[in-house]
């Protein structure tokens, strides 16, 4: 594929503008709070969008669309079942906690409710996540550019790293918030006229459903067995592991999008954040994963398009550029390109600032430097910055072992996420839990993640203990890890909570349900989070009937 | 500064080249381009009507 003069106009006058809004911001930053945490200054309408494009990286705009094409309208569960009920749970019920706590981050909250050594294990395991997530985006984008337009896998992923490093170096959290809205719009306007022109192209849904097996087309149906679907997971794996542990796990507890909430100019807006990403985030299914159902079938149609071949099978992770290819003009086609860039970007610099909040905080304002001045703090938190980038180019290249990247991002997930969302469960709503509770816990789950991936095989990966059981697909063997390591945190943080010494009410007081006075909302019933999340209920509930 | 100015006005840059580019470029791909240029300047036209309006 060539790129013409215009399309690499585009790209410049994106870079330029991102970066323009980088400088703009600057002028704000005087202080660690607002190169951090913005200063809790953010309105609702950009905190919401912001939410949602931080999450929207490189890997999941071309990962959905590869496994869209791989799996057909089941992976729309990772939308409406795998996120969706989540937000309206943080949005609703844990909000109140971390936003009423005042902590910075999610480890600071975990200080306040339990002690110093899970605030640590947290921030630790987090950081680490973080730069395997921005890793594995730069993978992403940066090997599809090698392969469909010959660009230098280094220098491509050095370029836009180096973009996102000044932006976010410049203006902190803000910067990142912002050209993420920024971002946002321009993943949305750059590929949904791709998945019209891929969906017409294609003979509407209609035409979609008859070229493909009835399983590509509906959601539920065949999903009562694990042999009867493409994606090798039986219903329950599904909605315990995926619709429960993980999509808890992340959307609740992951710093990455509650730092984007927390950046909110109020409590009434972080609770809404969630609430109000929610509904761009049910939408995503029709831009990201349409496009790539579209691909199979027009491959199997024989109308010109088809899905490259790789070791005797389709090359998924190529349908989102190769439909690009196809289908976009020069000029639109610049614009779908700076889109996947925008989404690289937004991923990376969440990443990075949430990397940055936490490692300036957590580790070395909680371990190496306490009490330094607030200069000080923020001239860590720029040199972090550039740290942080670097370290993520580096994980990039640790990417290269897997070949299907979501399913990577899922086994790290299960890894640290899963078990958190336990110990958050127990910590916010039930004050008998303890610090030694939530640390043993985290520590058994993390455990339990990493035996179940060694004691079973899926795709020829795990089993590195023993080969007790084999699932027919690494996302079901990601899903059970998941469920293994939640329980495992679940049980043993209340065991050990039942037998160590609980903190005081009065030091439990606004992090804790039942000991914490919920805000009334001075604002228009439709406004307010609980009617917000009904809506949003009953929207999802049409949307999976008719996809059912 | 309103961050609705910097979102129109890319938005509004962007469809004045795909519209350029439909008038100039290949006539195949002028349709897409047109198309897509008409939504970003109603969208972009919109962001800045919005952030106008506030001033």
């Amino acid at each position: 594929m060539s790129l013409a003069t215009v399309d690499y106009l585009i790209l410049a006058i994106y870079f330029a503008f991102v970066l323009g809004i980088g400088w703009w911001v600057k002028r704000r930053v005087t202080s660690s709070a607002e190169f951090l945490t913005s200063h809790r200054s953010v309105p609702v309408w950009i905190t919401s969008l912001a939410f949602l494009a931080a999450n929207l990286g490189a890997q999941e705009v071309i990962g959905m669309c590869a496994s869209g094409a791989k799996y057909g309208i089941m992976t729309a569960h990772f939308y409406w079942i795998g996120a969706v009920p989540a937000m309206l749970f943080v949005g609703v019920f844990m909000m109140p906690f971390y936003y009423g706590s005042k902590a910075r981050s999610v480890p600071e909250y975990l200080k306040l409710r339990f002690d110093e050594k899970t605030r640590t294990l947290n921030a630790v395991t987090f950081a680490i996540m973080t730069l395997f997530s921005s890793g594995i985006s730069m993978y992403a984008l940066g090997i599809l550019f090698q392969l469909v337009l010959g660009w230098q896998f280094t220098s491509s992923v050095l370029l836009s790293a180096a973009i996102v490093l000044i932006y976010t170096y410049l203006g902190g959290l803000t910067s990142a918030i912002y050209n993420e809205v920024l971002q946002f719009f321009l993943i949305v306007l750059g590929f949904a006229p791709l998945a019209i022109i891929a969906v017409m192209k294609a003979g509407g849904w209609e035409g979609m459903a008859s070229r493909l097996e009835p399983v590509m087309t509906h959601s539920w149906k065949y999903i009562g067995s694990a042999s009867t679907n493409p994606m090798g997971v039986e219903w329950f794996g599904l909605v315990a592991g995926l619709g429960f542990v993980l999509s808890f796990g992340y959307w609740c507890t992951d710093f990455l999008v509650v730092q984007r909430a927390m950046a909110a100019n109020s409590m009434s807006a972080a609770r809404r954040t969630p609430l109000i990403a929610a509904f761009p985030k049910m939408m995503m299914p029709f831009i990201v994963i349409l496009p790539g159902i579209a691909a199979l079938a027009l491959t199997k149609a024989g109308t010109g398009y088809a899905l490259p071949m790789k070791n005797g099978s389709y090359d998924y992770d190529q349908a989102l550029m190769t439909l690009m290819k196809t289908y976009y003009p020069s000029g639109m086609l610049g614009v779908g390109l700076t889109a996947l860039v925008a989404s690289f970007m937004s991923g990376m610099a969440g990443n990075v600032t949430a990397f940055n909040a936490v490692f300036t905080y957590d580790i070395y304002g909680g371990h190496i430097r306490k009490n330094a001045s607030d200069a000080h703090y923020l001239m860590v938190g720029r040199v972090t910055t550039v740290v942080g980038v670097a370290l993520s180019v580096a994980t990039a290249y640790l990417a290269t072992y897997y070949n299907n990247i979501n399913d990577l991002l899922q086994l790290i997930f299960g890894f640290v996420n899963a078990p958190l969302f336990a110990t958050f469960l127990l910590g916010m709503f039930w004050r008998r839990t303890t610090g030694h509770g939530a640390f043993y816990g985290l520590m058994a789950g993390t455990s339990a993640a990493a035996l179940t991936h060694g004691l079973t095989v899926a795709e020829g990966k795990g089993g590195w203990i023993a080969s007790l059981q084999s699932f027919p697909s690494t996302m079901a063997q990601n899903f059970w890890i998941a469920i293994y390591a939640w329980s495992a945190c679940f049980l043993v943080t209340l065991a050990v909570s039942m037998v160590t010494q609980k903190k005081d009410d009065a030091e439990l007081r606004g992090l804790v349900y039942g000991l914490t006075e919920v805000p009334v909302e001075e604002v228009v019933w439709w406004k307010r989070p609980a009617p917000l999340a009904a809506i949003v209920g009953v929207a999802l509930l049409v949307l999976n009937v008719i996809f059912w | 500064m309103d961050l609705r100015i910097p979102i129109g006005l890319f938005f509004t840059l962007v469809s004045v080249i795909l519209f350029a580019t439909a008038v100039l470029g290949d006539a195949s791909g002028s349709t897409v381009n047109a198309y897509c240029a008409t939504a970003m300047l109603a969208f972009g036209g919109v962001m800045l009507w919005l952030a106008k309006r506030r001033a």
